[in-house]
């Protein structure tokens, strides 16, 4: 997906440092935003699907906190409603992509043969198309439903968990000191425990927040293509081409979407860059 | 032509260290000097203030005078016309100081065609190639070259340059017997061909044939410079001499001893990796008590051999008998790379702890085994990045030793350290077989250490 | 060789065997009865006959049992025969034989901006690793790569074309209907590649050969020249095989953004259509794309780094 690619760029040189200071930003940016999406609807107790049609494109300040939009909708209770969306159904896709990866990923390395070739092998399938274009062939099974998006994006996103896993595994077995534990008399459930686990966890915050990133990208682009989840959805992707044409009237109102994937985003890609992944 | 560098009085520091104190020296045509001296005792600083590429934040203080120049007072465009001009280097370990996409003739002709401006720059360089030996690897890249190969080719970089000083950075590291003494042949040619000639080692039989003067180092002094031969023959100061017992020719041999029964023994052992074969036929005892040693040349497939001992790999063809009745953990290794066998982020303390509740050892029996290794309770709460080569591969030694193995394969378990740590575990090695009967498998590249160590060779042939 | 050739030809049918299989099943479990529904979609809900159902049922052999019908498909599709739009009636394979010019004229030019933007910018900040330049790069490519390409897109379309009416928004004909769509995507391109490139210059700048050549008394434009540019171009060159992920699904959502008549709009107008066989085509043909990419990619690293040639 749009993001994967960039996992490895966006990491520079291992560091020692787990929470440099762009991954502090990042985290503190997405509580911010968190907090927006919790607490901005309880605090202005709004519905962000009731129009008021006086009130169309109402501008920020007004009886509305951040405006309306063109059916006289609260877009604060809108955005707040469209962060909640886009990080909620985000969470949910990595986290069913983080689990099967990461238990495949090692146990590939672990056990390999042809438990490996057939995992790989199947990742390979996924791999062989761009995300996007996997998760469009699905969305054809029922054009903005909920249910295609959040499979495709999971079976997209699950490669790379595996990938990662699978290498950090497979890199740590022919270490040394690996074979020097089971010399040792070690089990395999105490080199696990006590010798990949800890390789893999610091890496973990970096692939999830890539991969939240990712999802939110794909679920907010296929919506403005009219392909993910429809209006009147509070989708942030949507909303924002919901309101284009209103662009000359309330400029302000029509960004405000975009700036708030942009937001995400960007604390989720800051959260990931403390990490290295290779 | 120049006749002499000379130091004098240098000193570098950080902010608030001082790295190398008062350091001064005179390097003369035909009057080669070595720097000798573990890592971290300031000697290869002093071969970067002499290039100019001290690291940023470090000062240095003092003089060092060539060409009628104060080389500590050149700016950096100055300073870089003296490279590959008036300075050359023979790099450390050079198969990574070569482009590893660039073919062996293009690294050797750019000398020629872009620091000197010659012309048939090509021509000279194959000239260049075929003196060292190498007139048909022009065409070749890095990666298909061998340590030898690569170390003649920088050689040949070195000679091609043709500077009036010569700085060789730990020459014979990495390189076993034959080729140690070629390089050492070719360092020779050019000092009588008039170039001054700075070497940094820490191996005492190199500066011993070099011969000219040499300088002991140690925490950033020079502890005793003369004459070569006088100062390796009769040594003042006692790390001098330390640094001279360490070396494996002035080890003590082994006393005769008789062998214990049988501990293993493989018979018709056969190995391959894809084509390569490393060996056919091969059979090996070891007995209680004995240390046998396996040399030959890298890639001969002595570790290969020392794992199929242990286990961890299995023959094409052949079979290993242990000794009926000994503890399937009774078969152990220690390993080349002391950190790699360590769990980085453990201590040493929790380590031990884990393996202890694991087989039933009590904590006396670890103390005990601790101060036999001359390992201070303190470095229990280190972990393995904090602690020397020295002290782990002796931590290393007390993990295996606390399961009572009857049978150990130490795969150039030396190799790393110092030559004064690397004397102690090998003396470690030798009173465990001594004293507990310790069947062990040494494998190593050294055949001077093999000999004084060993009872026996086993010799592997590419 | 002929390893990595065969790699990139499993791959292809890999695509062919995905992107078929899912539009089988699609076919499958439309809901109501499939020949009716796409009577439906192909003559108008007025026109809809139960012999024009019958017939449909007939074109696409309906009736058959289902692995008889898969295997059927994989053959249609093994001959190239891709079958008729549902939407328009015309053959698919004509449909996006007009289709593909306009694509490749997009990915190629958004490609060629992105690196004479990127590389250059990747140069000189790993030249000057840790300088205001290289972190105002850095600010840039973070801020760039949060933006979803739609809402970039549409940023330019705002100030390019609505704002400043220099290039028209949407369309097809001349370079200045492609300008904000390659550009688009050039610039998410160009906010990964120049951080690459950076990264790889930085790398081989630290390395000890290529301090070495330094100390061989190379001048220092000899230095960049033979040993800086080649090696660092080796990780660069790897990188766009990721990038061709960007560079295909961007495709796909630029042209749906500034309704550029290319195969990706296609692809998603199909999608929301259900028609089938051009959906299939579209994914087959952008699928494919993706792994001549991949292909071109794997024959250019080989070039450049001679361990990759030497079999081991």
């Amino acid at each position: 997906m749009m993001l994967q690619m960039q996992d490895l760029a966006g990491t520079t040189p291992p560091r020692s440092d787990p929470w440099p200071i762009s991954r502090r930003i990042g985290l503190g940016l997405l509580a911010l935003l968190a907090a927006f999406a919790l607490l901005g609807p309880v605090l202005v107790t709004a519905d962000p699907a009731r129009q008021d049609l006086s009130a169309s494109l109402a501008p920020i300040g007004s009886d509305f906190l951040l405006g309306a939009d063109h059916y006289g909708r609260s877009m604060l209770a809108r955005l707040a409603y469209g962060a909640r969306l886009s990080f909620g159904m985000a969470l949910l896709t990595m986290l069913s992509a983080a689990a099967p990866g990461l238990l495949l990923g090692v146990l590939a390395a672990w056990r390999g043969g042809v438990t490996e070739r057939a995992l790989v092998a199947l990742s390979d399938i996924v791999l062989a198309l761009p995300g996007l274009l996997l998760v469009l062939l699905l969305l054809a099974f029922a054009p903005g439903h909920f249910l295609p998006l959040y499979l495709g994006l999971s079976l997209s996103l699950w490669v790379e968990f595996f990938r990662v896993a699978r290498t950090t595994t497979a890199r740590l077995l022919v270490e040394p000191r690996i074979e020097a534990s089971r010399l040792l008399g070690f089990g395999t459930f105490y080199i696990l425990r006590h010798q990949v686990l800890p390789e893999i966890a610091p890496l973990l915050l970096t692939l999830a927040s890539f991969a939240m990133g990712t999802a939110i990208l794909a679920i907010s682009t296929l919506s403005a293509i009219s392909v993910g989840l429809q209006p009147p959805t509070p989708e942030l992707g949507s909303m924002i081409v919901e309101l284009l044409p209103y662009y000359d009237e309330a400029p302000l109102t029509v960004l405000m979407p975009g700036i708030l994937i942009f937001l995400l985003v960007l604390g989720l890609q800051l959260t990931a860059r403390g990490g290295t992944v290779r | 032509m120049t006749s002499a560098l000379r130091i004098e009085d240098l000193t570098i520091r950080t902010a608030d260290r001082i790295l190398v104190s008062g350091f001064s020296a005179t390097v003369g045509r035909g009057e080669p000097l070595t720097l000798l001296g573990e890592s971290g005792s300031g000697k290869s600083l002093v071969a970067q203030a002499i290039m100019g590429t001290l690291p940023p934040g470090l000062l240095a203080s003092g003089r060092i005078l060539f060409d009628g120049a104060d080389l500590l007072c050149l700016d950096e465009v100055a300073r870089r016309s003296l490279w590959g001009r008036r300075i050359g280097l023979l790099p450390q370990e050079p198969w990574t100081a070569l482009d590893p996409t660039m073919r062996a003739g293009g690294q050797l002709a750019e000398v020629h065609r872009y620091v000197h401006g010659r012309h048939d720059a090509d021509g000279l360089a194959a000239a260049g190639l075929g003196e060292v030996g190498l007139a048909d690897a022009g065409g070749h890249y890095p990666f298909q070259m061998s340590g030898g190969m690569c170390q003649r080719l920088a050689l040949a970089i070195a000679h091609a340059a043709d500077t009036p000083l010569l700085l060789a950075d730990e020459p014979s590291k990495g390189l076993d017997g034959v080729l140690r003494a070629d390089v050492v042949a070719r360092l020779q040619r050019e000092i009588a061909a008039g170039r001054l000639l700075l070497t940094i080692t820490h191996d005492v039989a190199l500066a011993r044939v070099l011969g000219g003067t040499a300088c002991v180092m140690l925490d950033g002094q020079a502890v005793e410079a003369g004459p070569t031969v006088r100062l390796l023959n009769a040594p003042a100061h006692s790390y001098t001499r330390a640094l001279i017992d360490a070396d494996p020719s002035a080890w003590p041999p082994r006393t005769p001893r008789e062998p214990g029964p049988s501990v293993i023994e493989a018979m018709g052992l056969a190995k391959a990796f894809g084509r390569r074969r490393l060996f056919t036929d091969l059979d090996v005892q070891v007995r209680a008590g004995e240390i046998v040693a396996v040399v030959g040349p890298s890639g001969s497939g002595k570790t290969t051999l020392g794992n199929i001992l242990v286990g961890t790999e299995r023959p094409d063809r052949g079979r290993v008998r242990r000794v009926p009745g000994a503890a399937p953990l009774g078969f152990q290794k220690l390993y080349q790379d002391p950190p790699a066998a360590f769990v980085p982020h453990q201590t040493m303390g929790r380590a031990l702890d884990h393996l202890a509740r694991r087989h039933g050892v009590d904590r006396e029996r670890v103390e005990e085994l601790l101060a036999r290794l001359k390992l201070a309770p303190g470095l229990r709460k280190q972990r393995p990045g904090e602690l020397s080569g020295g002290e782990l591969q002796r931590f290393a030694l007390a993990r295996v030793l606390l399961l009572d193995p009857v049978f150990l394969f130490a795969d150039e378990a030396t190799s790393r350290l110092d030559p004064v740590n690397q004397m102690e575990v090998a003396g470690l090695l030798r009173e465990s077989s001594e004293q507990d009967g310790l069947a062990i498998l040494f494998v190593t590249h050294d055949t001077v250490m093999a000999e004084r160590i060993a009872d026996r060779s086993i010799t592997l042939q590419q | 060789m002929t390893r990595l050739l065969l790699g990139r030809l499993v791959q292809a049918a890999l695509v062919a065997l995905v992107v078929g299989g899912l539009c089988f099943a699609l076919v499958r479990v439309l809901p109501g009865d499939a020949a009716f529904r796409i009577a439906a979609d192909r003559y108008g809900p007025d026109a809809l006959t139960a012999q024009a159902a019958e017939a449909v049922r007939q074109e696409l052999g309906l009736d058959r049992p289902w692995p008889e019908l898969l295997l059927r498909w994989f053959g249609e599709l093994a001959q190239g025969h891709l079958g008729n739009s549902l939407v328009s009636g015309e053959p698919v394979s004509e449909e996006l034989a007009s289709q593909l010019g306009p694509s490749l004229w997009l990915a190629a030019s958004a490609l060629v901006l992105s690196l004479l933007i990127g590389l250059p910018l990747g140069l000189v900040s790993g030249l000057r690793a840790g300088s205001g330049l290289d972190r105002l790069a850095l600010i840039g490519a973070v801020a760039l790569r949060a933006l979803p390409p739609f809402v970039l897109g549409l940023v330019l379309m705002l100030v390019f074309s609505i704002r400043l009416e220099w290039l028209p928004p949407a369309g097809y004909g001349t370079w200045r209907e492609m300008a904000l769509p390659s550009l688009t995507l050039a610039l998410g391109l160009a906010a990964v590649s120049s951080r690459v490139a950076r990264d790889a210059v930085a790398a081989v700048g630290a390395t000890t050969y290529y301090r070495f050549a330094r100390l061989k008394g190379l001048p220092e434009r000899a230095v960049l020249v033979r040993h800086g540019l080649r090696n660092a171009a080796i990780p660069v060159i790897t990188y766009l095989g990721l990038q061709a992920v960007y560079l295909i699904e961007g495709v796909v959502v630029v042209e749906s953004l500034f309704a550029y008549p290319g195969i990706g709009h296609a692809l998603v107008h199909a999608v929301i259509a259900r028609d089938v066989p051009m959906v299939q085509g579209a994914a087959l043909v952008m699928g494919l794309m993706f792994v001549l990419l991949n292909l071109g990619v794997d024959l250019l690293c080989r070039l450049l780094d001679p361990r990759l040639g030497a079999g081991r």
